[in-house]
């Protein structure tokens, strides 16, 4: 009870301390938003990296580093297609740093007339048809500023944009397609290619289907959604392990924001809480006004904290020109998230400030006067 | 409830080498309003954190009451039960109303939010506050800042209440008025007060004195066993006297003498 004794008294008589401690929170807290949705971001991104549009699985070489560096033999194809229950497959032909005006776009080696292409959503001109044609995201479109008839250069190729398409993943959408053969060529990749889509019949169950894929063509990876990019390669892997010392950066620097914050706090307040002591509260007493109030402080930190790093997230990936690759991702889970890890945090954060406010020795502090 | 007793029984206090209280015996008998003088750096404070448990001797014992204070495991329990503090600068919150600095020993306590209103109300009464309940503390004069730190002090309604100058930074009138409170906190409560004061003028209307000089009792010890003896006893003859620095007069039986030879002994600052 003697913690909960007018705690927003105190606070809101205080207006100026209290509003730069719960900055000195939001501060914190906003850093961990937007390092948490940026790396989810990344991870995110990693994610589509493997997702192969209207395919029900992916298949990749097993061990391979990335999708680019996958090789996989076309004739798998007609054999996956002989297989129950697939209906289906095609294959995608990944190239990097082909296009030298956008040395970051991926362009995909396609058959202009396979399942997967077929979900481009072309909202001008339409889909290529032969080799010396391309089709172009939106995305690269606005970046390279192109439009339908204009030429791109494609490891020294001159092609000509014939349209211009949206599906929604982001590489795709900041990449082009190109013939698979035109691809292969490029990649040196005869008879070759990166991955295979593979899209199954309405009643068969993925993970069944998988598991047949495993059994038959042994030294595949099949991935259902970018969920499990992970599993596909050792840079996605990289990808989620940086995510996660990100994440844990995010908490350390952000948790260090309010513990100092908090200690500076205390350490302003000692006279307060050495007449506390000297009146005869404990320090269990003592140390529990100072946690109710630090939370109390972190909430409304967190109130500032989170729309700041949501905002902040976006604007340093826009700073950094990264916004074609990672969209900072804010659900609701993800907000969520930050207000319990800011709360915990500010549990957490104000134990050593408030174990040092219960310490605080009245016979020094009071006789300073 | 009765005053406690108080005593010191060969209390020495130091800091590393620097020794702030040295070998200080005396007995305060319950219901005594006592005045402890001294020039600034004498120990009065440090006597009074001791008394207080907000600190330890380095050897000797406190006894309050049945208490041994140095071996307490809860001091501030026996804080919140058996003393009340005022202090020079009064120290109240400058975030909480006048009422709710009044009722913070008792929050502590675990008193009930509405019978800790009313005793504040009543604390407030006694020292003629009763109107300023809902003021801030910012919005009082210095003596009336001082008046709540004694009404919060009585609030545990404690056996001893230590006042450390509590009139060291009034006018005159407002240092009267501040006197006649804790006289009267221990007509009324009848606790025991012993109050630190460079004030001669007010020291004299104590029972008795006690007066260190360097961390030494030079006037008014009245070690145990002795309890009931007359205040003001010839302070030459109490152990741990210094009569060749001190006043050997008999503080407290005629106060007026005492202050004056105090006054004299200590450049007018330490007076009893």
């Amino acid at each position: 009870m003697t913690a909960l004794f007018a705690p927003f008294s105190s606070l809101r008589r205080r207006p100026g301390r209290t509003l730069l401690t719960a900055l000195g929170t939001a501060l914190g807290i906003a850093t961990i938003v937007a390092l948490l949705a940026v790396a989810d971001g990344a991870e995110h991104a990693a994610g589509q990296f493997y997702d192969l549009g209207a395919s029900d699985l992916g298949l990749f070489q097993r061990a391979a580093a990335d999708p680019t560096t996958s090789v996989l033999s076309m004739q798998l194809i007609p054999q996956l297609r002989r297989t129950p229950g697939i209906v289906d497959a095609t294959p995608l032909l990944l190239l990097v740093g082909d296009v030298p005006r956008d040395p970051g776009a991926i362009v995909f080696g396609a058959d202009p007339h396979g399942f997967l292409t077929q979900r481009l959503v072309f909202f001008s001109g339409h889909m290529l048809s032969s080799p010396s044609q391309i089709v172009v995201g939106d995305q690269m479109a606005r970046q390279l500023h192109l439009s339908v008839g204009d030429t791109v250069s494609v490891h020294g190729h001159r092609l000509t944009v014939v349209g211009i398409y949206h599906i929604g993943i982001a590489y795709q959408d900041a990449g082009a397609f190109v013939d698979l053969p035109l691809a292969q060529s490029i990649a040196g990749m005869q008879g070759e290619t990166t991955t295979i889509a593979v899209k199954l019949a309405l009643d068969e169950r993925p993970a069944a289907a998988r598991r047949l894929i495993a059994r038959r063509f042994p030294g595949l990876t099949v991935i259902a959604d970018g969920q499990e990019a992970s599993r596909a390669g050792a840079n996605a892997q990289l990808v989620a392990n940086a995510a996660l010392v990100i994440a844990v950066l995010a908490l350390l620097i952000g948790g260090i924001g309010v513990i100092n914050t908090m200690l500076m706090s205390v350490v302003e307040r000692r006279t307060e809480f050495a007449l506390l002591s000297a009146v005869g509260w404990s320090r269990p007493q003592v140390a529990a006004r100072v946690l109710v109030e630090g939370v109390v402080t972190t909430v409304i930190g967190a109130a500032i904290g989170i729309p700041v790093g949501v905002l902040g997230a976006s604007w340093l990936v826009s700073e950094l020109g990264a916004q074609e690759f990672v969209a900072p991702r804010t659900t609701a889970w993800g907000l969520g998230r930050g207000l319990l890890v800011g709360v915990l945090i500010g549990v957490l954060g104000g134990l050593y400030p408030a174990w040092r406010a219960a310490r605080v020795s009245p016979a020094q502090v009071l006789a300073q006067g | 409830m009765p005053g406690a007793r108080v005593i010191a029984e060969h209390v020495t206090r130091a800091y590393g080498a620097s020794v702030v209280l040295d070998d200080v015996s005396f007995t305060i008998e319950p219901g005594e309003l006592v005045a402890l003088t001294g020039a600034s750096g004498s120990g009065k404070t440090t006597l009074l954190q001791l008394i207080g448990s907000l600190d330890r001797p380095t050897s000797g014992s406190i006894v309050v009451g049945d208490t041994v204070v140095e071996r307490l495991a809860h001091p501030a329990r026996f804080r919140r039960e058996t003393v009340g503090f005022v202090f020079q600068l009064h120290h109240l919150l400058p975030t909480l109303t006048v009422s709710q600095n009044v009722q913070l020993p008792l929050v502590a306590a675990g008193m009930r939010r509405r019978e800790r209103a009313r005793r504040a109300r009543e604390l407030l009464g006694e020292v003629g506050l009763a109107d300023r309940e809902r003021a801030m503390p910012g919005d009082l004069s210095g003596g009336e800042r001082q008046r709540v730190a004694i009404a919060r002090a009585l609030a545990g309604e404690p056996r001893l209440i230590l006042a450390d100058e509590p009139t060291g930074a009034l006018d005159s009138v407002a240092s009267r008025r501040v006197w006649e409170l804790l006289a009267a906190a221990r007509e009324r409560h009848g606790a025991t007060v012993l109050v630190a004061s460079h004030d001669a003028t007010l020291v004299q209307r104590a029972d008795r004195g006690l007066r260190l000089v360097d961390g030494r009792l030079v006037e008014g010890a009245m070690p145990p066993g002795e309890a009931g003896a007359i205040p003001g006893q010839d302070a030459a003859a109490a152990p741990g006297a210094r009569p060749e620095r001190g006043a050997a007069s008999a503080a407290g039986a005629r106060p007026e003498q005492g202050a004056a030879s105090g006054a004299g002994t200590a450049s007018g600052g330490a007076a009893l």
